[in-house]
């Protein structure tokens, strides 16, 4: 009766002081939405990334300008290095030993595709590769084929497309064989890649793909005129060596002195996937910090909500105390009371947290098929657990308040 | 007499308001037995509500020894006397001073949920007491729905549900009409007759007439300790 009694105490002080409660309750809940809609989204998108970055294949190296996922890094000296050149690429290609596995390529944001009146968005990737490409990254044709050699060196307007530009274009016909233009050149469709999914909300069968001697041509500026370098190594063995290699080369290639830092990024995908979580681990950092702050100044509320109601209580407890309650039955009271105001706020954020992380995924899932909603249980745990740390925290001076009230004092309070 | 349930002497309770002094009482000596019905009187400001809370151990003396069924109730922490309170004293208010948002039956098991007895033990004691006191058909009401005669009631039900050795009542009819006053009385009257020791304070004359013996207090001394003459017939 008593735990019940003061569960409805609680929620009744809740209906009488709208304001000032909902006030507290909401911050309660901003604090738990914020953790667990954070941890929700990054654990969801860290399943995704592990899932394609496995995809992209064993044992390769990536070797590029400036890092894929840049936090933190130094801005200034990243703007320095000079760009690797499809020139410089290429003498890297013919002087690496440990593997032949050698793909450049560069890519291009942001393009219109047309096929005669149909267009697509503005938000197509543009993609020059050679034909390593298919080779080294585990990326691959779904219909037709790739580009050889010759296409690439004698710049061939050919292009390989995404499953959603040729959506985009040709509905449910086929695209091979047919003609789509980029920026006024022509281009044959000799090839469609299998659908893919995308990483971090961007498509990855939102592209297309076609030789890097037109793409250098045509496609870029100055500011974007650096390539990627892919390595596959010939084996998990060999790796270390291919890395090392690699590294090498293009210090050499780059005039680095002995005793410089290397002006260019080279990773494994493990270092990669090791950038993405540790992205995500600041990203997680910086929500529960402000989550957590949120809940500690819910509980300074929660502390004046919770004096508030021992003083207006006053004569209750000392007729409480009168018919022989001890100090504990009057704590036990008020903090089921204060537990139970944090844990109404913290069930409004974590119904919160959870709906628009569900809703995030489901929006990702747009264009992210593979994505699938992960239900963070640890921390909706540790929710129910931090609120009613708070509650206890929070709640304990003002039970210890009435516990000590003293009962003739209290019973004669108006 | 038997073991007597009270015994103080020198009883002293000083306040302290800013630097001037006020003493309550300055040196009581009383002994009640157990089965006594006794009433407290005396003008405004006599000591009476004073003594009356030393008795139920809600205070503690300035000075002065108190005995409460021959322990030493000075020496005790505030645990002690709740636990003293819930077994041995059942509490009379003037206000009634029942929880609002309970229910009758649930107003009158509390000193038992203080003491620790199972729900269903409980739920039983509780409706004897209302029972006893005429409520058997209002027990699932709240106080708001209750007359203040039946709201003073369910307080004497409460007082007595734990089988106390002495009930305390301050001024138990000061909120009631004469009539229902009476009705208080005779009550009182019953529970006295069916052995428990009841202490009681009061200003009127016609509700002290209910008792055995008469205590009259001045400027917190005994003025005089006597038998009522006029009570009823045991
Ligand atoms: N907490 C307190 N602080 C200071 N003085 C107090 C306190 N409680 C009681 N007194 C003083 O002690 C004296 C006795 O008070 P008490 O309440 O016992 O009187 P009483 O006989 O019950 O009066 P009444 O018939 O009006 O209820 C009074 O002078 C009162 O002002
Ligand atoms: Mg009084």
């Amino acid at each position: 009766m008593n735990a019940l009694e003061s569960i409805s105490i609680a929620i009744d002080a809740v209906r009488s002081q709208k304001l000032r409660s909902s006030l507290t309750l909401l911050s309660i809940g901003i604090g738990v939405f914020a953790i667990i809609a954070s941890t929700s989204i990054m654990s969801t998108l860290q399943q995704a990334v592990n899932g394609q970055l496995a995809d992209l294949g064993e044992n390769s190296i990536l070797i590029q300008r400036t890092p894929t996922i840049n936090f933190g890094t130094n801005w200034a000296k990243m703007r320095k290095r000079k760009n690797i050149t499809y020139a410089q690429a290429q003498q890297f290609r013919d002087r690496m030993t440990t593997t032949q596995l050698i793909s450049i390529s560069n890519e291009s944001p942001a393009y219109t595709i047309k096929a005669g009146l149909e267009s697509t968005n503005p938000d197509v990737s543009l993609i020059g590769i050679d034909d390593q490409y298919f080779a080294v990254n585990a990326i691959t044709i779904g219909e037709g084929r790739s580009f050889i050699e010759s296409e690439v060196i004698l710049n061939r307007r050919a292009a390989i497309i995404g499953t959603d530009v040729v959506k985009a274009l040709f509905g449910q016909g086929s695209a091979l064989g047919k003609t789509i233009t980029i920026k006024n050149q022509e281009f044959d469709v000799i090839g469609i890649l299998e659908s893919r999914g995308g990483v971090l909300g961007q498509s990855q069968d939102n592209r297309v793909l076609i030789p890097i001697t037109v793409f250098n041509r045509y496609y870029t500026s100055e500011w974007d005129a650096s390539v990627d370098i892919s390595v596959k190594a010939e084996s998990k063995l060999t790796l270390e060596s291919t890395f090392d290699e690699a590294v090498g080369v293009m210090r050499a290639l780059r005039s680095v002195k002995p005793w410089d830092e290397n002006n260019f990024e080279i990773d494994t995908n493990d270092a990669i996937t090791g950038q993405f979580s540790g992205f995500s681990s600041a990203l997680l950092i910086v929500a529960w910090i402000s989550g957590l702050g949120a809940l500690v100044a819910a509980g300074i509320g929660i502390m004046n909500m919770m004096l508030v109601s021992v003083r207006e209580r006053t004569r209750e407890i000392g007729v409480r105390k009168a018919l022989g309650a001890r100090k504990r039955w009057i704590v036990r009271q008020f903090l089921i009371e204060s537990i139970t105001l944090c844990q109404l706020g913290g069930l409004t954020g974590m119904i919160g947290g959870l709906g628009s992380s569900w809703a995030v995924t489901e929006i990702l899932r747009g264009t992210m098929p593979s994505l699938s909603y992960v239900m963070p249980w640890g921390t909706v745990v540790f929710s129910i657990v931090i609120c009613t740390v708070i509650g206890i925290g929070f709640g304990l001076y003002p039970a210890w308040r009435a516990a000590t009230l003293d009962p003739i004092e209290a019973l004669r309070y108006e | 007499m038997s073991q007597p349930i009270i015994e103080i002497a020198n009883l002293v309770k000083r306040y302290e308001m800013g630097d001037e002094e006020v003493f309550a009482l300055q040196g009581v000596t009383l002994t009640i037995g157990r089965n006594e019905y006794v009433a407290l009187m005396g003008p405004s400001g006599s000591g009476k509500s004073t003594l009356m809370n030393m008795l139920g151990c809600l205070d503690t003396p300035t000075s002065g020894s108190y005995l409460f069924t021959g322990e030493n109730v000075s020496d005790m922490d505030d645990d002690d006397l709740a636990e003293i309170r819930n077994r041995e004293i059942g509490f009379v208010f003037q206000t009634f001073n029942l929880l609002p948002r309970a229910t009758a039956l649930q107003n009158v098991e509390l000193p038992l949920v203080y003491s620790g007895m199972a729900r269903e033990q409980r739920m039983q004691r509780a409706t004897e007491a209302l029972t006893r006191v005429g409520l058997a058909d209002r027990m699932d009401h709240k106080p708001n729905e209750l007359s203040g005669g039946q709201r003073q009631r369910v307080a004497i039900a409460r007082a007595l549900v734990t089988s106390p050795s002495i009930i305390l009542a301050d001024e138990p009819t000061g909120n009631l009409d004469s009539k229902t006053g009476q009705d208080i009385m005779r009550l009182f009257g019953e529970l006295w007759r069916g052995g428990n020791t009841v202490i009681l304070v009061t200003h009127e004359e016609d509700i002290a007439r209910h008792a055995r013996r008469i205590i009259r207090l001045r400027d917190g001394r005994i003025e005089s300790d006597e038998v009522n003459p006029h009570a009823p017939l045991a």
